[in-house]
């Protein structure tokens, strides 16, 4: 077994030379460019509050794009991870409000048990992901298709569409909306999040497993990769991320709505994982760059917003942005294979 | 070791032996289609009333062709994402240029004319764009069109400012939504048209059996000489055409140009094409695919509807029939082979 993964080191199979360092370079380039810009347009903008708001949105959408970056680096999909969020939030908050009215009081119970149910749903969601894509061997695009229809149907029939309250206080105040050292604690989530995938992807058998199998199938088959159990445990993956985040955006609002995710987080999580470098076409991106355009997409929301740009209007960069994202990398991918 | 033999052992086609034959496969939607009506007239006798049945047909014309438009596409290994938006960019273009040459007193010949102008301009635009993109860029069609999706959105909604257009006049919704050839209502008309016109082409042009060969083999059509790139142009300018024709439909039966007429149209159409034995894959589906889906997608929901199921039950019951849907395409491939 250790053969296999001398024989492939990590920087060969996350992609060759150039492109990525340009890349790299480029990503934070254009952050620094938007800070610099808008903290010389609008004196608002690096207002403590705005940052701290911020660095809060990030954080939940930099959660989903990291589980989504893995799929997306296996050569998956998921489109349910939007659906995931919403579930995993009406289900965190009925099972706190029943837990509440049986155990009043007990606050470490009330909290475990809605918390376990939460992240249970996401489990739930990515095994039955997992186990139509690997074994049954169905799309991943439409497998996350009918499960994100299966997901977003199931939480709004479990609350009517109506906010869940209920929830104890010191899950709310406590931790949802707390700071420690001065951040949100979905922040210190987040980057805990992103240094155990950083680490997964470079220094365990799964996350180099992962970059195989994207990379190459046929190939990782044959290195006798077990692409089944490691195409599941990216959808399982992915799956409880976005019930973290649901988890979180549930703390911090202080109620469970079937409206948080939806279209919107699933789109912006392909978004943030396709203009931080990871290919559509399998084995190449890493999370800290997927971090950091879910920075940029965040701050790029919060700066529209700042300039009044109509809120009707900014989809329109965020396309433009993203098609010119990829077709940049296209083409210095073409030119680089013409030489 | 244990795991090279695991993925060996899964391409064993045993488990496949239970199905059934061939014939019945083809057969398997349609017989489907019609135990899913008497079933749901079992439950409510209204389902298979004159009136009920008129309106699926109706209801159906529109999705199919929103499904035959995603076909074109992902016959080429392609999808649309961008559909579902561009009705709604169409819509209220369509109901803007209408409004603007009623306003300015021109007669009612050049208002639909610029109504059909703008609405088919604007989408003709948007698969050119998707298509340059995919086919000269060289970007995912993914991530093309989730692009074009997003603006697509954003020049609907700021075209309309997100409230419903009026001063559609009525001649339009007459001639698109309430006229008739031969007592058959004008939408249902136009869909079997388009069909009819579609599957001929799919089957006996250039054109249409290339598609067949870029979505089976892109680099053997490339090398047979195929103008891969301008044809997976025009493919998507095509599905994109037959999206705003489609918008144009519903925008007549509206009355009103909308900025979220598309809402989930988009996925709603790859589903009926789905849902009807097109391959994601690509190189295989039609016209017929696209229609049979079509009509189970609506079926359903129709008798959902009149069943008085939770229109959240339905969601789970639609994605659970896509993922079903295609594994019993895939079995049937397996089966082949």
């Amino acid at each position: 077994m250790s053969t296999i993964l001398t024989a492939t080191p990590p920087r060969t199979t996350i992609g060759s030379g150039r492109s990525i360092v340009g890349r790299i370079g480029l990503l934070p380039a254009l952050l620094v460019a938007l800070v610099a810009g808008m903290s010389a347009i609008d004196p608002q903008f690096y207002g403590i509050l705005n940052i701290l708001n911020i660095l809060r949105n990030a954080s939940f959408l930099a959660i989903v794009a990291c589980g989504q970056a893995l799929v997306i680096i296996a050569g998956g999909f998921d489109l349910s991870v939007g659906a995931v969020v919403a579930l995993a939030s009406v289900v965190t908050a009925k099972t706190m409000a029943a837990a509440a009215a049986a155990f009043p009081g007990n606050n470490a119970l009330i909290i475990a048990s809605g918390v376990a149910a939460g992240l249970g749903c996401g489990l739930l969601v990515g095994l039955v992901n997992g186990f139509c894509v690997a074994k049954l061997k169905v799309s991943g695009f439409v497998v996350t298709l009918g499960t994100m229809s299966a997901t977003a149907g199931v939480g709004l029939m479990i609350t009517s569409g109506i906010p869940v309250y209920g929830m104890p206080e010191a899950f709310v105040k406590g931790f949802g909306r707390a700071q420690v050292f001065g951040l949100p604690t979905a922040v210190y989530l987040a980057l805990a999040v992103i240094l155990v995938t950083m680490f997964a992807q470079r220094r365990t058998l799964f996350g180099r497993y992962v970059y195989a199998i994207g990379g190459n199938v046929d190939a990782a088959v044959v290195s006798g990769v077990s692409i089944q159990r490691h195409i599941v445990g990216t959808y399982v993956l992915s799956s409880v991320l976005a019930a973290l985040a649901g988890i979180l955006l549930t703390a911090q609002v202080g109620s469970g709505q079937a409206s948080f995710g939806g279209d919107r987080m699933m789109l912006q999580s392909i978004a943030a994982a396709v203009i931080g470098g990871v290919s559509l076409r399998g084995g190449v991106g890493r999370v800290e760059i997927v971090a950091i355009s879910a920075l940029f997409l965040t701050i790029l929301g919060n700066a529209l917003n700042l300039l009044h740009i109509d809120s009707r209007l900014q989809p329109v960069f965020l396309g433009v942005i993203m098609v010119a994202a990829v077709a940049l990398d296209e083409l210095s991918r073409r030119r680089k294979s013409r030489v | 070791m244990s795991d090279l033999e695991l993925s060996v052992a899964a391409k064993d086609t045993g488990h496949t032996r239970w199905l059934p034959a061939e014939w019945l496969w083809r057969a398997m939607l349609p017989i489907a289609l019609v135990v899913l009506l008497l079933g749901f007239a079992a439950v409510d006798g209204r389902v298979l009333s004159p009136a009920n049945l008129l309106n699926i047909a109706q209801q159906t014309s529109y999705l199919a062709l929103f499904a035959m438009a995603q076909t074109v596409v992902i016959l080429t290994r392609g999808f649309d994402l961008a559909l579902g938006p561009t009705v709604s960019m169409v819509s209220v273009g369509t109901a803007l240029a209408m409004a603007g040459a009623t306003a300015s007193g021109h007669d009612t010949t050049t208002v639909l004319l610029a109504g059909l102008g703008a609405g088919f301009g604007l989408g003709i635009a948007c698969g050119l764009f998707n298509g340059v993109v995919i086919a000269l860029l060289g970007v995912n069609p993914f991530v093309a069109t989730l692009g074009s999706y997003n603006i697509a959105i954003g020049v609907a909604t700021t075209l309309s400012a997100g409230r419903p257009v009026q001063g559609v006049p009525g001649t339009f919704s007459q001639i698109f939504y309430g006229g008739n050839i031969f007592g058959v209502p004008a939408a249902i008309a136009i869909t079997v048209a388009i069909g009819v016109v579609l599957q001929l082409m799919l089957a006996r042009t250039v054109f249409g059996r290339s598609l067949y060969i870029i979505g089976t083999n892109p680099r053997a059509a490339a090398v047979a000489g195929l103008p891969v790139k301008r044809i997976l142009v025009l493919t998507y300018v095509l599905c994109s055409a037959l999206a705003a024709l489609g918008a144009i439909m519903m925008t007549a039966r509206t009355g009103s140009g909308e900025p979220n007429l598309g809402g989930s149209l988009s996925l709603q159409a790859i589903a009926g094409a789905v849902v009807g034995g097109t391959s994601l894959a690509g190189g295989r589906g039609g016209v017929g695919t696209a229609v049979l889906g079509a009509l189970f997608v609506t079926i359903l929901s129709n008798g959902m509807n009149l069943t008085r199921i939770d229109g959240y039950v339905q969601m789970v019951v639609l994605g659970a029939i896509v993922i079903i849907g295609v594994l019993l395409d895939r079995l049937r491939l397996e089966r082949r082979q």
